[in-house]
């Protein structure tokens, strides 16, 4: 061989060598990568190495490596979809807050229910946001699950007028620091006033068994006492001087007095079952606005009737014209303090829906609004003693809600007061429940 | 019907990593389709400790789930591929 034929050879075995080192050197770089041991030479001579093919075998492993990850990936998306569809359509509000009361998360519903749609709740402290606060609530469960670590089970909190049922568990760290709260909450608002109302008539129907109770037993003696004086009275033959007589004609008058209260009481207490028929309202409120003519005029009352006819509703004639009559008194009797010029009391009805929809409103000095809650309560009056037994309105709204209506009022201090009630027209689908 | 899983037995007794690593691997990726079609599952044979570390994690990576039953004189280590 010439001696550049060695150098040649010299050349090409160092070149050899060269890349046998770089194969081994990144064989071994992928081993530490899959956490094992460097090949040692004594192991595997370069021959095999290079026919054992380690960086085809890794590359092909790397290659199901990855196509795990990217199945992981796409499963990882599939359930955080279907969890922030859980999140978002939950029919409850649920928020994620971190240690320093800022809101980290929160879904639709809590948007829906807490969050101003102008704005942007994350990141600002959720007691600004849902409670429109500075600082949280004493009795605020965030505060508590953030303090103690430890969940808060059903507090019921008010929010922004409504009133929640909340749930708060804490999130914590791998080590186990509280690092924020998950508080789930549910408008409990309905709820309570549903409960209210239950409440309320339960309180009715207490107070009407025991009304009706009392009205029985005192019933015959206050007859008794009416009827002998008024057999007395009548008796030219008993020499009564008039002093006397006098005094026995307050007895008759007070006597009669107590018997419309018992009256209002017996009907209170729905001792007189309803005699359902096809009415014309506008007869009905006629009838009723004939009859206290005289009050209108002596009081100097305007009356504004729109009356359209042909509203018939399904009920008792004689009850809807109490109902009225109440009503229609209540408003007289409002303006008795009022020394304005331009008194008028405004009767309209009107078809709404499956319902006809009777309105009497005056321009009276009003009703303050802390009264107004308890204004179909039994007993309840602002009027002086003597004057009104507090009966007129709770018999109206029991009455109404008998016929499967409702009755409501508004009322402005200085500006007058409207009552409203609907009763099922007639012909319409019988209501289910008291709209 | 019971569906029946092929074991495809792989026994490299007497070796030690990282040949256990690299000859698992290899037999992994030969036989992938298969694995991954749920039609087989391996099982890996092994008195070489640091292979029930390695080929777990490794194997773990790509996707399989991994079972290491100690056995009298060897180590049992199973290969399926998840669902």
């Amino acid at each position: 061989m010439s001696s550049a034929g060695k150098i040649e050879e010299k050349d090409l075995r160092t070149s050899n060598e060269r890349l046998k080192k770089y194969i081994r050197d990144k064989v071994n770089h992928l081993l530490s990568v899959m956490g094992t041991k460097p090949l040692g030479r004594e192991e595997l001579d370069d021959s095999t190495l290079i026919e054992l093919d380690p960086i085809g075998i890794i590359a092909r492993s790397f290659a199901q490596v990855l196509e795990h990850q990217k199945e992981t990936n796409r499963r990882l998306t599939v359930a955080k979809d279907q969890l922030q569809a859980v999140f978002d359509t939950a029919g409850v509000c649920i928020s994620i807050i971190d240690e320093d009361m800022r809101i980290v998360n929160c879904n639709e519903k809590q948007k829906e229910l807490l969050v101003s749609p102008d704005a942007n709740a994350i990141g600002r402290h959720c007691y600004e946001i849902y409670c429109g606060k500075d600082s949280p609530s004493l009795d605020c469960p965030a505060v508590e699950t953030l303090a103690t670590g430890r969940p808060v089970f059903i507090r019921e909190v008010k929010k922004k007028n409504k009133h929640f049922q909340i749930v708060t568990s804490p999130l914590k760290d791998s080590d186990g620091n509280v690092t924020g709260v998950i508080e789930v909450s549910m408008d409990v608002t309905e709820k309570k006033k549903a409960e209210e109302l239950m409440h309320q008539a339960e309180k009715l129907t207490a107070i009407g068994l025991l009304a009706g109770g009392i009205a029985h037993e005192l019933n015959n003696p206050l007859g008794n006492i009416l009827g002998y004086a008024t057999l007395v009275l009548k008796d030219r033959e008993s020499g009564l001087a008039p002093e006397h007589r006098e005094k026995l004609e307050i007895i008759v008058e007070q006597a009669k007095k107590g018997s419309d209260i018992i009256r209002g009481l017996l009907d209170f207490s729905r001792q007189s079952v309803p005699s359902f028929s096809d009415v014309a309202i506008d007869g009905i409120i006629g009838k009723t606005m004939r009859t206290l003519q005289n009050r209108f005029s002596s009081q100097r009352i305007k009356t504004d009737v729109a009356l359209p006819g042909a509203l018939i509703v399904r009920a008792d004639p004689r009850q809807i014209e109490l109902v009225v009559l109440n009503l229609l008194l209540n408003s007289i009797q409002a303006f008795e303090a009022v020394s304005r010029r331009d008194k008028t009391i405004r009767v309209g009805a009107s078809r709404d829906g499956d319902f006809v929809r009777v309105s009497i409103a005056d321009n009276g000095p009003g009703i303050p609004g802390e009264v107004l809650p308890g204004i179909f309560d039994p007993f309840f009056t602002t009027k002086p003693i003597g004057k009104g037994a507090g009966l007129g309105l709770s018999i109206c709204s029991g009455i109404i809600k008998e016929h499967k209506g409702s009755i409501h009022v508004s009322s402005e201090a200085g500006r007058g007061t409207e009552f409203v009630f609907l009763l099922p027209a007639s012909g319409a689908p019988h209501p289910v429940e008291t709209r | 019907m019971e569906r029946t899983v092929e074991d495809i037995v792989l026994d490299i007794r007497g070796q030690i990593c990282p040949a256990c690593l690299l000859i698992t691997l290899s037999e992994l990726n030969n036989n992938k389709e298969r694995l991954k079609g749920a039609k087989a599952r391996m099982i890996v044979k092994t008195d070489h400790r640091d292979a029930t570390r390695t080929i777990p994690g490794a194997a773990f990576a790509m996707g399989y789930s991994v079972s290491v039953v100690q056995k009298d004189r060897h180590y049992e280590i199973t290969l399926e591929h998840e669902k």
